[in-house]
């Protein structure tokens, strides 16, 4: 998944001309938390409805008045991806540097801009959890093969995967979460078992062994 | 007085030899009631129209179904969740299931007209289907269309789902109706299918706090489950004051079932039931409209849904089942079948993590209460 399908646009801006007053009406009135800020047409800053009001604080040492320009408050330089970039790239950066959106530009011009709501979106459909659809946990050994050979059971079964997420173990095994598009999922993991997978859930009923 | 639901045509909605869902059944458990010596004559209705499952579906979905119904291949089916190993196509599946609709919209019009208080409905319970998609074994909501019809004469519904599954084809189809209260006590969508049915699904604007779900943990006993029951519905039903109950009555949340994970006896069941027909007294004028549902495992259905139906009648139950029954139906009931109606004493072992099984659905109820609190004055 790419950036470009996750982005917003267009994008809202402000000046960092502005003032802080007319700023913190921007965000306000149009239930934002970041806006990215402009100076003759190139992005120089991003300013955050935080850094707004610890600026703006009484309890800041030098509070800043509403009739002084955004240039004054906003971050910069302004950390940026490409559209094309993957988002798991963008979600390392987010997290690394502890920021909550980031501007895209596509050679210097800004074309859009992601939050971390977004990636959280992004999150809930690579799990697949917006259909209908019911959880199978695998560990497979961390050789090539394995995964092929659990799609290839499924598929002969005719059952749509929605989703696969996988991620190392602590016993060295890739645990593989799909989201199947089936209600039968207890009977084809008895099924995977008898096959010689290890299945994490559906687990055996601890009343029948 | 109570009335049955049911014809032979039912026996239509086939999936096929290797589905789950198998008419075989209904047919099963008729013939235990009669074998139990009772009088059986069920009502037989008239198959919805094509207007009443247009009360609750799409249009280009209907006509979908209709198009596979006379065996017209179409490859736009999976697009509407048709031609998929839980919702195959079959011949005559329109139909088919239009008989299980009438069946449920008849037993509405009983209630409405005051002919019945209590009806049961033998088969359907179709609470998957969504508006425009087949799912879960779900072709057209019968639940639903019934629903649509109560609230059409100006009533106020409502439903309680205790199949095992979340009911989430009639929560969404009523998450903004605040004529509708629908309760939904299942596996935790965590794992199970269909993967909704949380504590924060509460219903969209003036229908918030009617949208109401029990999500409880995989391996949950009976213990906990009533108590989860006990510590939500009969809340949400004393402060919602509906004319009618629809109940779906699915069985498949017993420990025997081979599609859930859920942990209920035969005795829990009758709890259970007994527990709703009082509820329905108290708080919804005694009138009580109850499907079937989920329930995969053929000893288990006949004898939980015969617990069901002689509850219903408030007919006494016996201790065995009669060894003629038993005989007939040995192929499906599988060689391991007991002849006694309930669940052995001893059918739950103690069982590993049942404490923080409790803990985690004790919480879940409580956080549950606190975000309703504020709907629910
Ligand atoms: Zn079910």
């Amino acid at each position: 998944m790419l950036v470009n399908e996750i982005m917003h646009r267009p994008v809202t801006v402000i000046q960092a001309t502005t003032l802080l007053g007319d700023a913190f009406q921007q965000l306000q009135t149009r239930g934002f938390r970041h806006l990215p800020v402009m100076e003759q047409g190139r992005l120089v800053g991003v300013i955050t409805d935080r850094d707004l009001r610890f600026a703006t604080s009484s309890l800041s040492p030098a509070p800043r008045t509403a009739g002084e320009p955004v240039s004054l408050v906003m971050s910069s330089p302004v950390m940026t991806v490409d559209p094309l970039d993957p988002i798991e790239d963008a979600a390392r950066i987010m997290r690394d540097r502890k920021i909550g959106c980031l501007p895209v530009l596509d050679g210097s011009d800004l074309v859009g801009i992601i939050t971390g709501m977004d990636l959280l979106d992004a999150l809930v459909l690579l799990t697949g959890v917006t259909k209908p659809s019911s959880r199978l946990e695998v560990a497979l050994a961390d050789r090539p093969g394995e995964l092929a050979r659990l799609t290839a059971f499924l598929a002969t079964r005719h059952v749509n995967i929605h989703s696969i997420l996988t991620h190392p173990g602590a016993d060295g095994r890739v645990r593989t979460v799909l989201r199947l598009d089936s209600s039968q999922t207890r009977p084809l993991a008895e099924t995977l078992r008898a096959d010689g997978f290890d299945i994490l859930w559906p687990a055996q009923k601890p009343w029948q062994h | 007085m109570a009335a049955l639901i049911h014809r032979p045509e039912y026996a239509g909605y086939d999936f096929g030899p290797e589905h789950p869902f198998s008419p075989a059944r209904l047919e099963m458990l008729l013939d235990l009631f009669r074998s139990l010596g009772h009088e059986v004559a069920p009502i037989a209705a008239p198959a919805a129209t094509r207007e009443d499952i247009l009360s609750v579906h799409d249009e280009a979905y209907v006509a979908m179904v209709e198009a596979l119904d006379q065996g017209k291949p179409n490859l736009e089916a999976d697009r509407f969740g048709l031609g998929t190993p839980d919702n195959p196509i079959f011949p005559g599946m329109d139909l088919a299931t239009r008989w299980l609709v009438g069946g449920i919209l008849h037993g509405a019009r009983m209630l409405m007209t005051g002919k019945e208080r209590r009806v049961l409905q033998l088969g359907g319970g179709l609470h998957h289907a969504q508006k425009d998609q087949a799912a879960g074994f779900c072709l057209y909501n019968d639940l639903a269309v019934a629903i649509q019809a109560f609230v059409a004469h100006g009533w106020r519904v409502a439903y309680l789902d205790i199949d095992l599954h979340h009911g989430d084809g009639v929560q969404n189809l009523f998450y903004e109706n605040d004529r509708v209260l629908t309760l939904s006590i299942h596996e935790s969508g965590h794992y199970l299918y269909p993967g909704t049915g949380h504590i924060q699904d509460l219903g969209s604007g003036s229908a918030r706090g009617l949208s109401v779900n029990i999500p409880l943990e995989p391996f949950t006993e009976a213990g906990d489950y009533l108590e989860a029951f006990e510590s939500v519905v009969p809340r949400a039903l004393s402060w919602f004051s509906p004319d009618v109950l629809v109940v779906q009555a699915g069985a498949d949340a017993h420990f025997a079932d081979p599609l859930g994970d859920l942990a209920l006896t035969t005795q829990a069941f009758q709890t259970l039931y007994q527990r709703i027909f009082a509820l329905a007294d108290a708080h919804a004028h005694g009138r009580v409209l109850l499907t079937l549902g989920g329930g995969y495992e053929a000893q288990v259905v006949a004898r939980v849904w015969t617990i069901l139906y002689l509850t219903f009648m408030g007919l006494p139950l016996p201790e065995h089942l009669p060894a003629v029954w038993m005989d007939h139906w040995r192929h499906l009931l599988g060689p391991g079948t007991g002849r006694e109606l309930h669940d052995p004493a001893s059918a739950m072992p103690d069982l590993p993590g049942r404490e923080a099984r409790t803990r985690r659905n004790r919480d879940v109820v409580n956080r549950l209460l606190d975000s309703v609190r504020t709907y629910w004055i």
